[in-house]
């Protein structure tokens, strides 16, 4: 568990190294995330080492953005004059993801 | 008294003795808007409100729960590898709707919201409303938009497809399981990957892989796409 942890803080600091050296426009946890990716994938790091701890971030994760999500009445006045421009183009911008992945894949994609 | 509040303490307790206490009441009724975070979120600003103490008393210990989505964005790398493996010979054809569909969620959304009169703030914010909390959360920061207006949203998504996700992909005829599970993990993250859960473990999968899939494509193409429609 511990040494899962520790690999995942290590990919962590990794990918902030990556951005900063490189000046990337992307997060730094982002490429953590992609190298972790491909060190599992090249076998440089085996998955039952980080399964452990990833699983553990994994389960808690909507725990961790609760602090976020309390962070939106700050934005009350904002929300109260935007919210009917919010609601209609996230609602129906949802759907429509829903749908055109859906249907790609029913389509090309071997069913079951 | 005012002391308390300012110890990092009081908003991780805070935050611990709320979540347990929704996810007591999400086990003993199973109603889709229980949904623990939503509940979380909105007691814990109920608790602020009446006892008149400030977001910023409360984020002094928040923000130590939220400094870990960092790692678990790392974490998210170990879960693509792992879904991966299982899907590996349809990787193709879900690529490319994954691909195509959050490239649509984030041209639709701002599309949308600019023609019904939105801010600049408010599009930048919700562009990445389809993609992991974690993720939206970084990419919001990175082009500009408000990190905690992003997260409501992808939590409100998140539950919408939760709830209604599947209705409304069997309504518009698609019935095949492993598409249900990209298309709930591309529009609606984690939580609606939560109920492609509930199709089969394989469009769990299917949709967790998605997340993962949709979360790198967006952190990527989001600021050239947002560029377009604010010139």
């Amino acid at each position: 568990m511990f040494k899962g942890v520790l690999y995942i803080f290590l990919f962590l600091v990794l990918g902030e190294v990556i951005v900063y050296l490189f000046n990337l426009p992307i997060a730094g946890n982002i490429i953590g995330m992609v190298a972790i990716f491909i060190a599992l994938k090249l076998k440089i790091i085996k998955l039952e080492e980080v399964k452990p701890a990833s699983d553990q971030f994994i389960k808690y994760m909507v725990l961790f953005f609760v602090p976020y999500g309390v962070g939106l009445m700050t934005f009350y006045d904002v929300l109260k004059v935007h919210w009917i421009a919010i609601v209609i183009s996230t609602v129906l911008s949802t759907i429509l993801t829903l749908y055109i992945t859906g249907i790609i894949l029913q389509k090309f994609g071997k069913n079951e | 008294m005012n002391e308390i509040y300012q110890q990092p303490l009081f908003g991780i307790f805070l935050t611990l003795i709320v979540f347990q206490t929704a996810k007591i009441i999400r086990g003993k009724w199973k109603f889709v808007l229980f949904n623990p975070v939503l509940l979380s979120v909105i007691f814990i600003i109920c608790f602020l409100l009446v006892f008149d103490i400030d977001f910023e008393a409360y984020n002094v210990g928040g923000q130590y729960l939220g400094f870990l989505l960092g790692p678990t964005v790392v974490a998210l790398g170990v879960l693509f590898y792992e879904k991966y493996e299982q899907i590996k010979e349809n990787i193709l054809p879900f690529v490319s709707a994954v691909v195509v569909g959050g490239t649509m969620s984030i041209i639709s959304v701002c599309g949308i919201a600019l023609f019904l009169g939105a801010t600049e703030p408010i599009i930048r914010s919700i562009a990445p409303k389809s993609v992991t909390t974690p993720i939206a959360l970084e990419i919001a920061t990175t082009i500009g938009g408000v990190p905690y207006i992003a997260a409501g949203i992808v939590i409100a998504v998140g539950i919408f497809g939760n709830a209604f996700g599947p209705a409304i992909l069997r309504l518009l005829g698609i019935k095949d399981k492993n598409a249900i599970g990209a298309a709930l993990g591309t529009a609606a993250h984690g939580i609606g990957t939560a109920r492609a859960l509930d199709e089969g473990k394989l469009a769990g999968a299917y949709g967790g892989l998605a997340m993962c899939v949709n979360g790198l494509l967006t952190a990527i193409i989001t600021p050239y796409i947002v560029k377009l429609f604010l010139l």
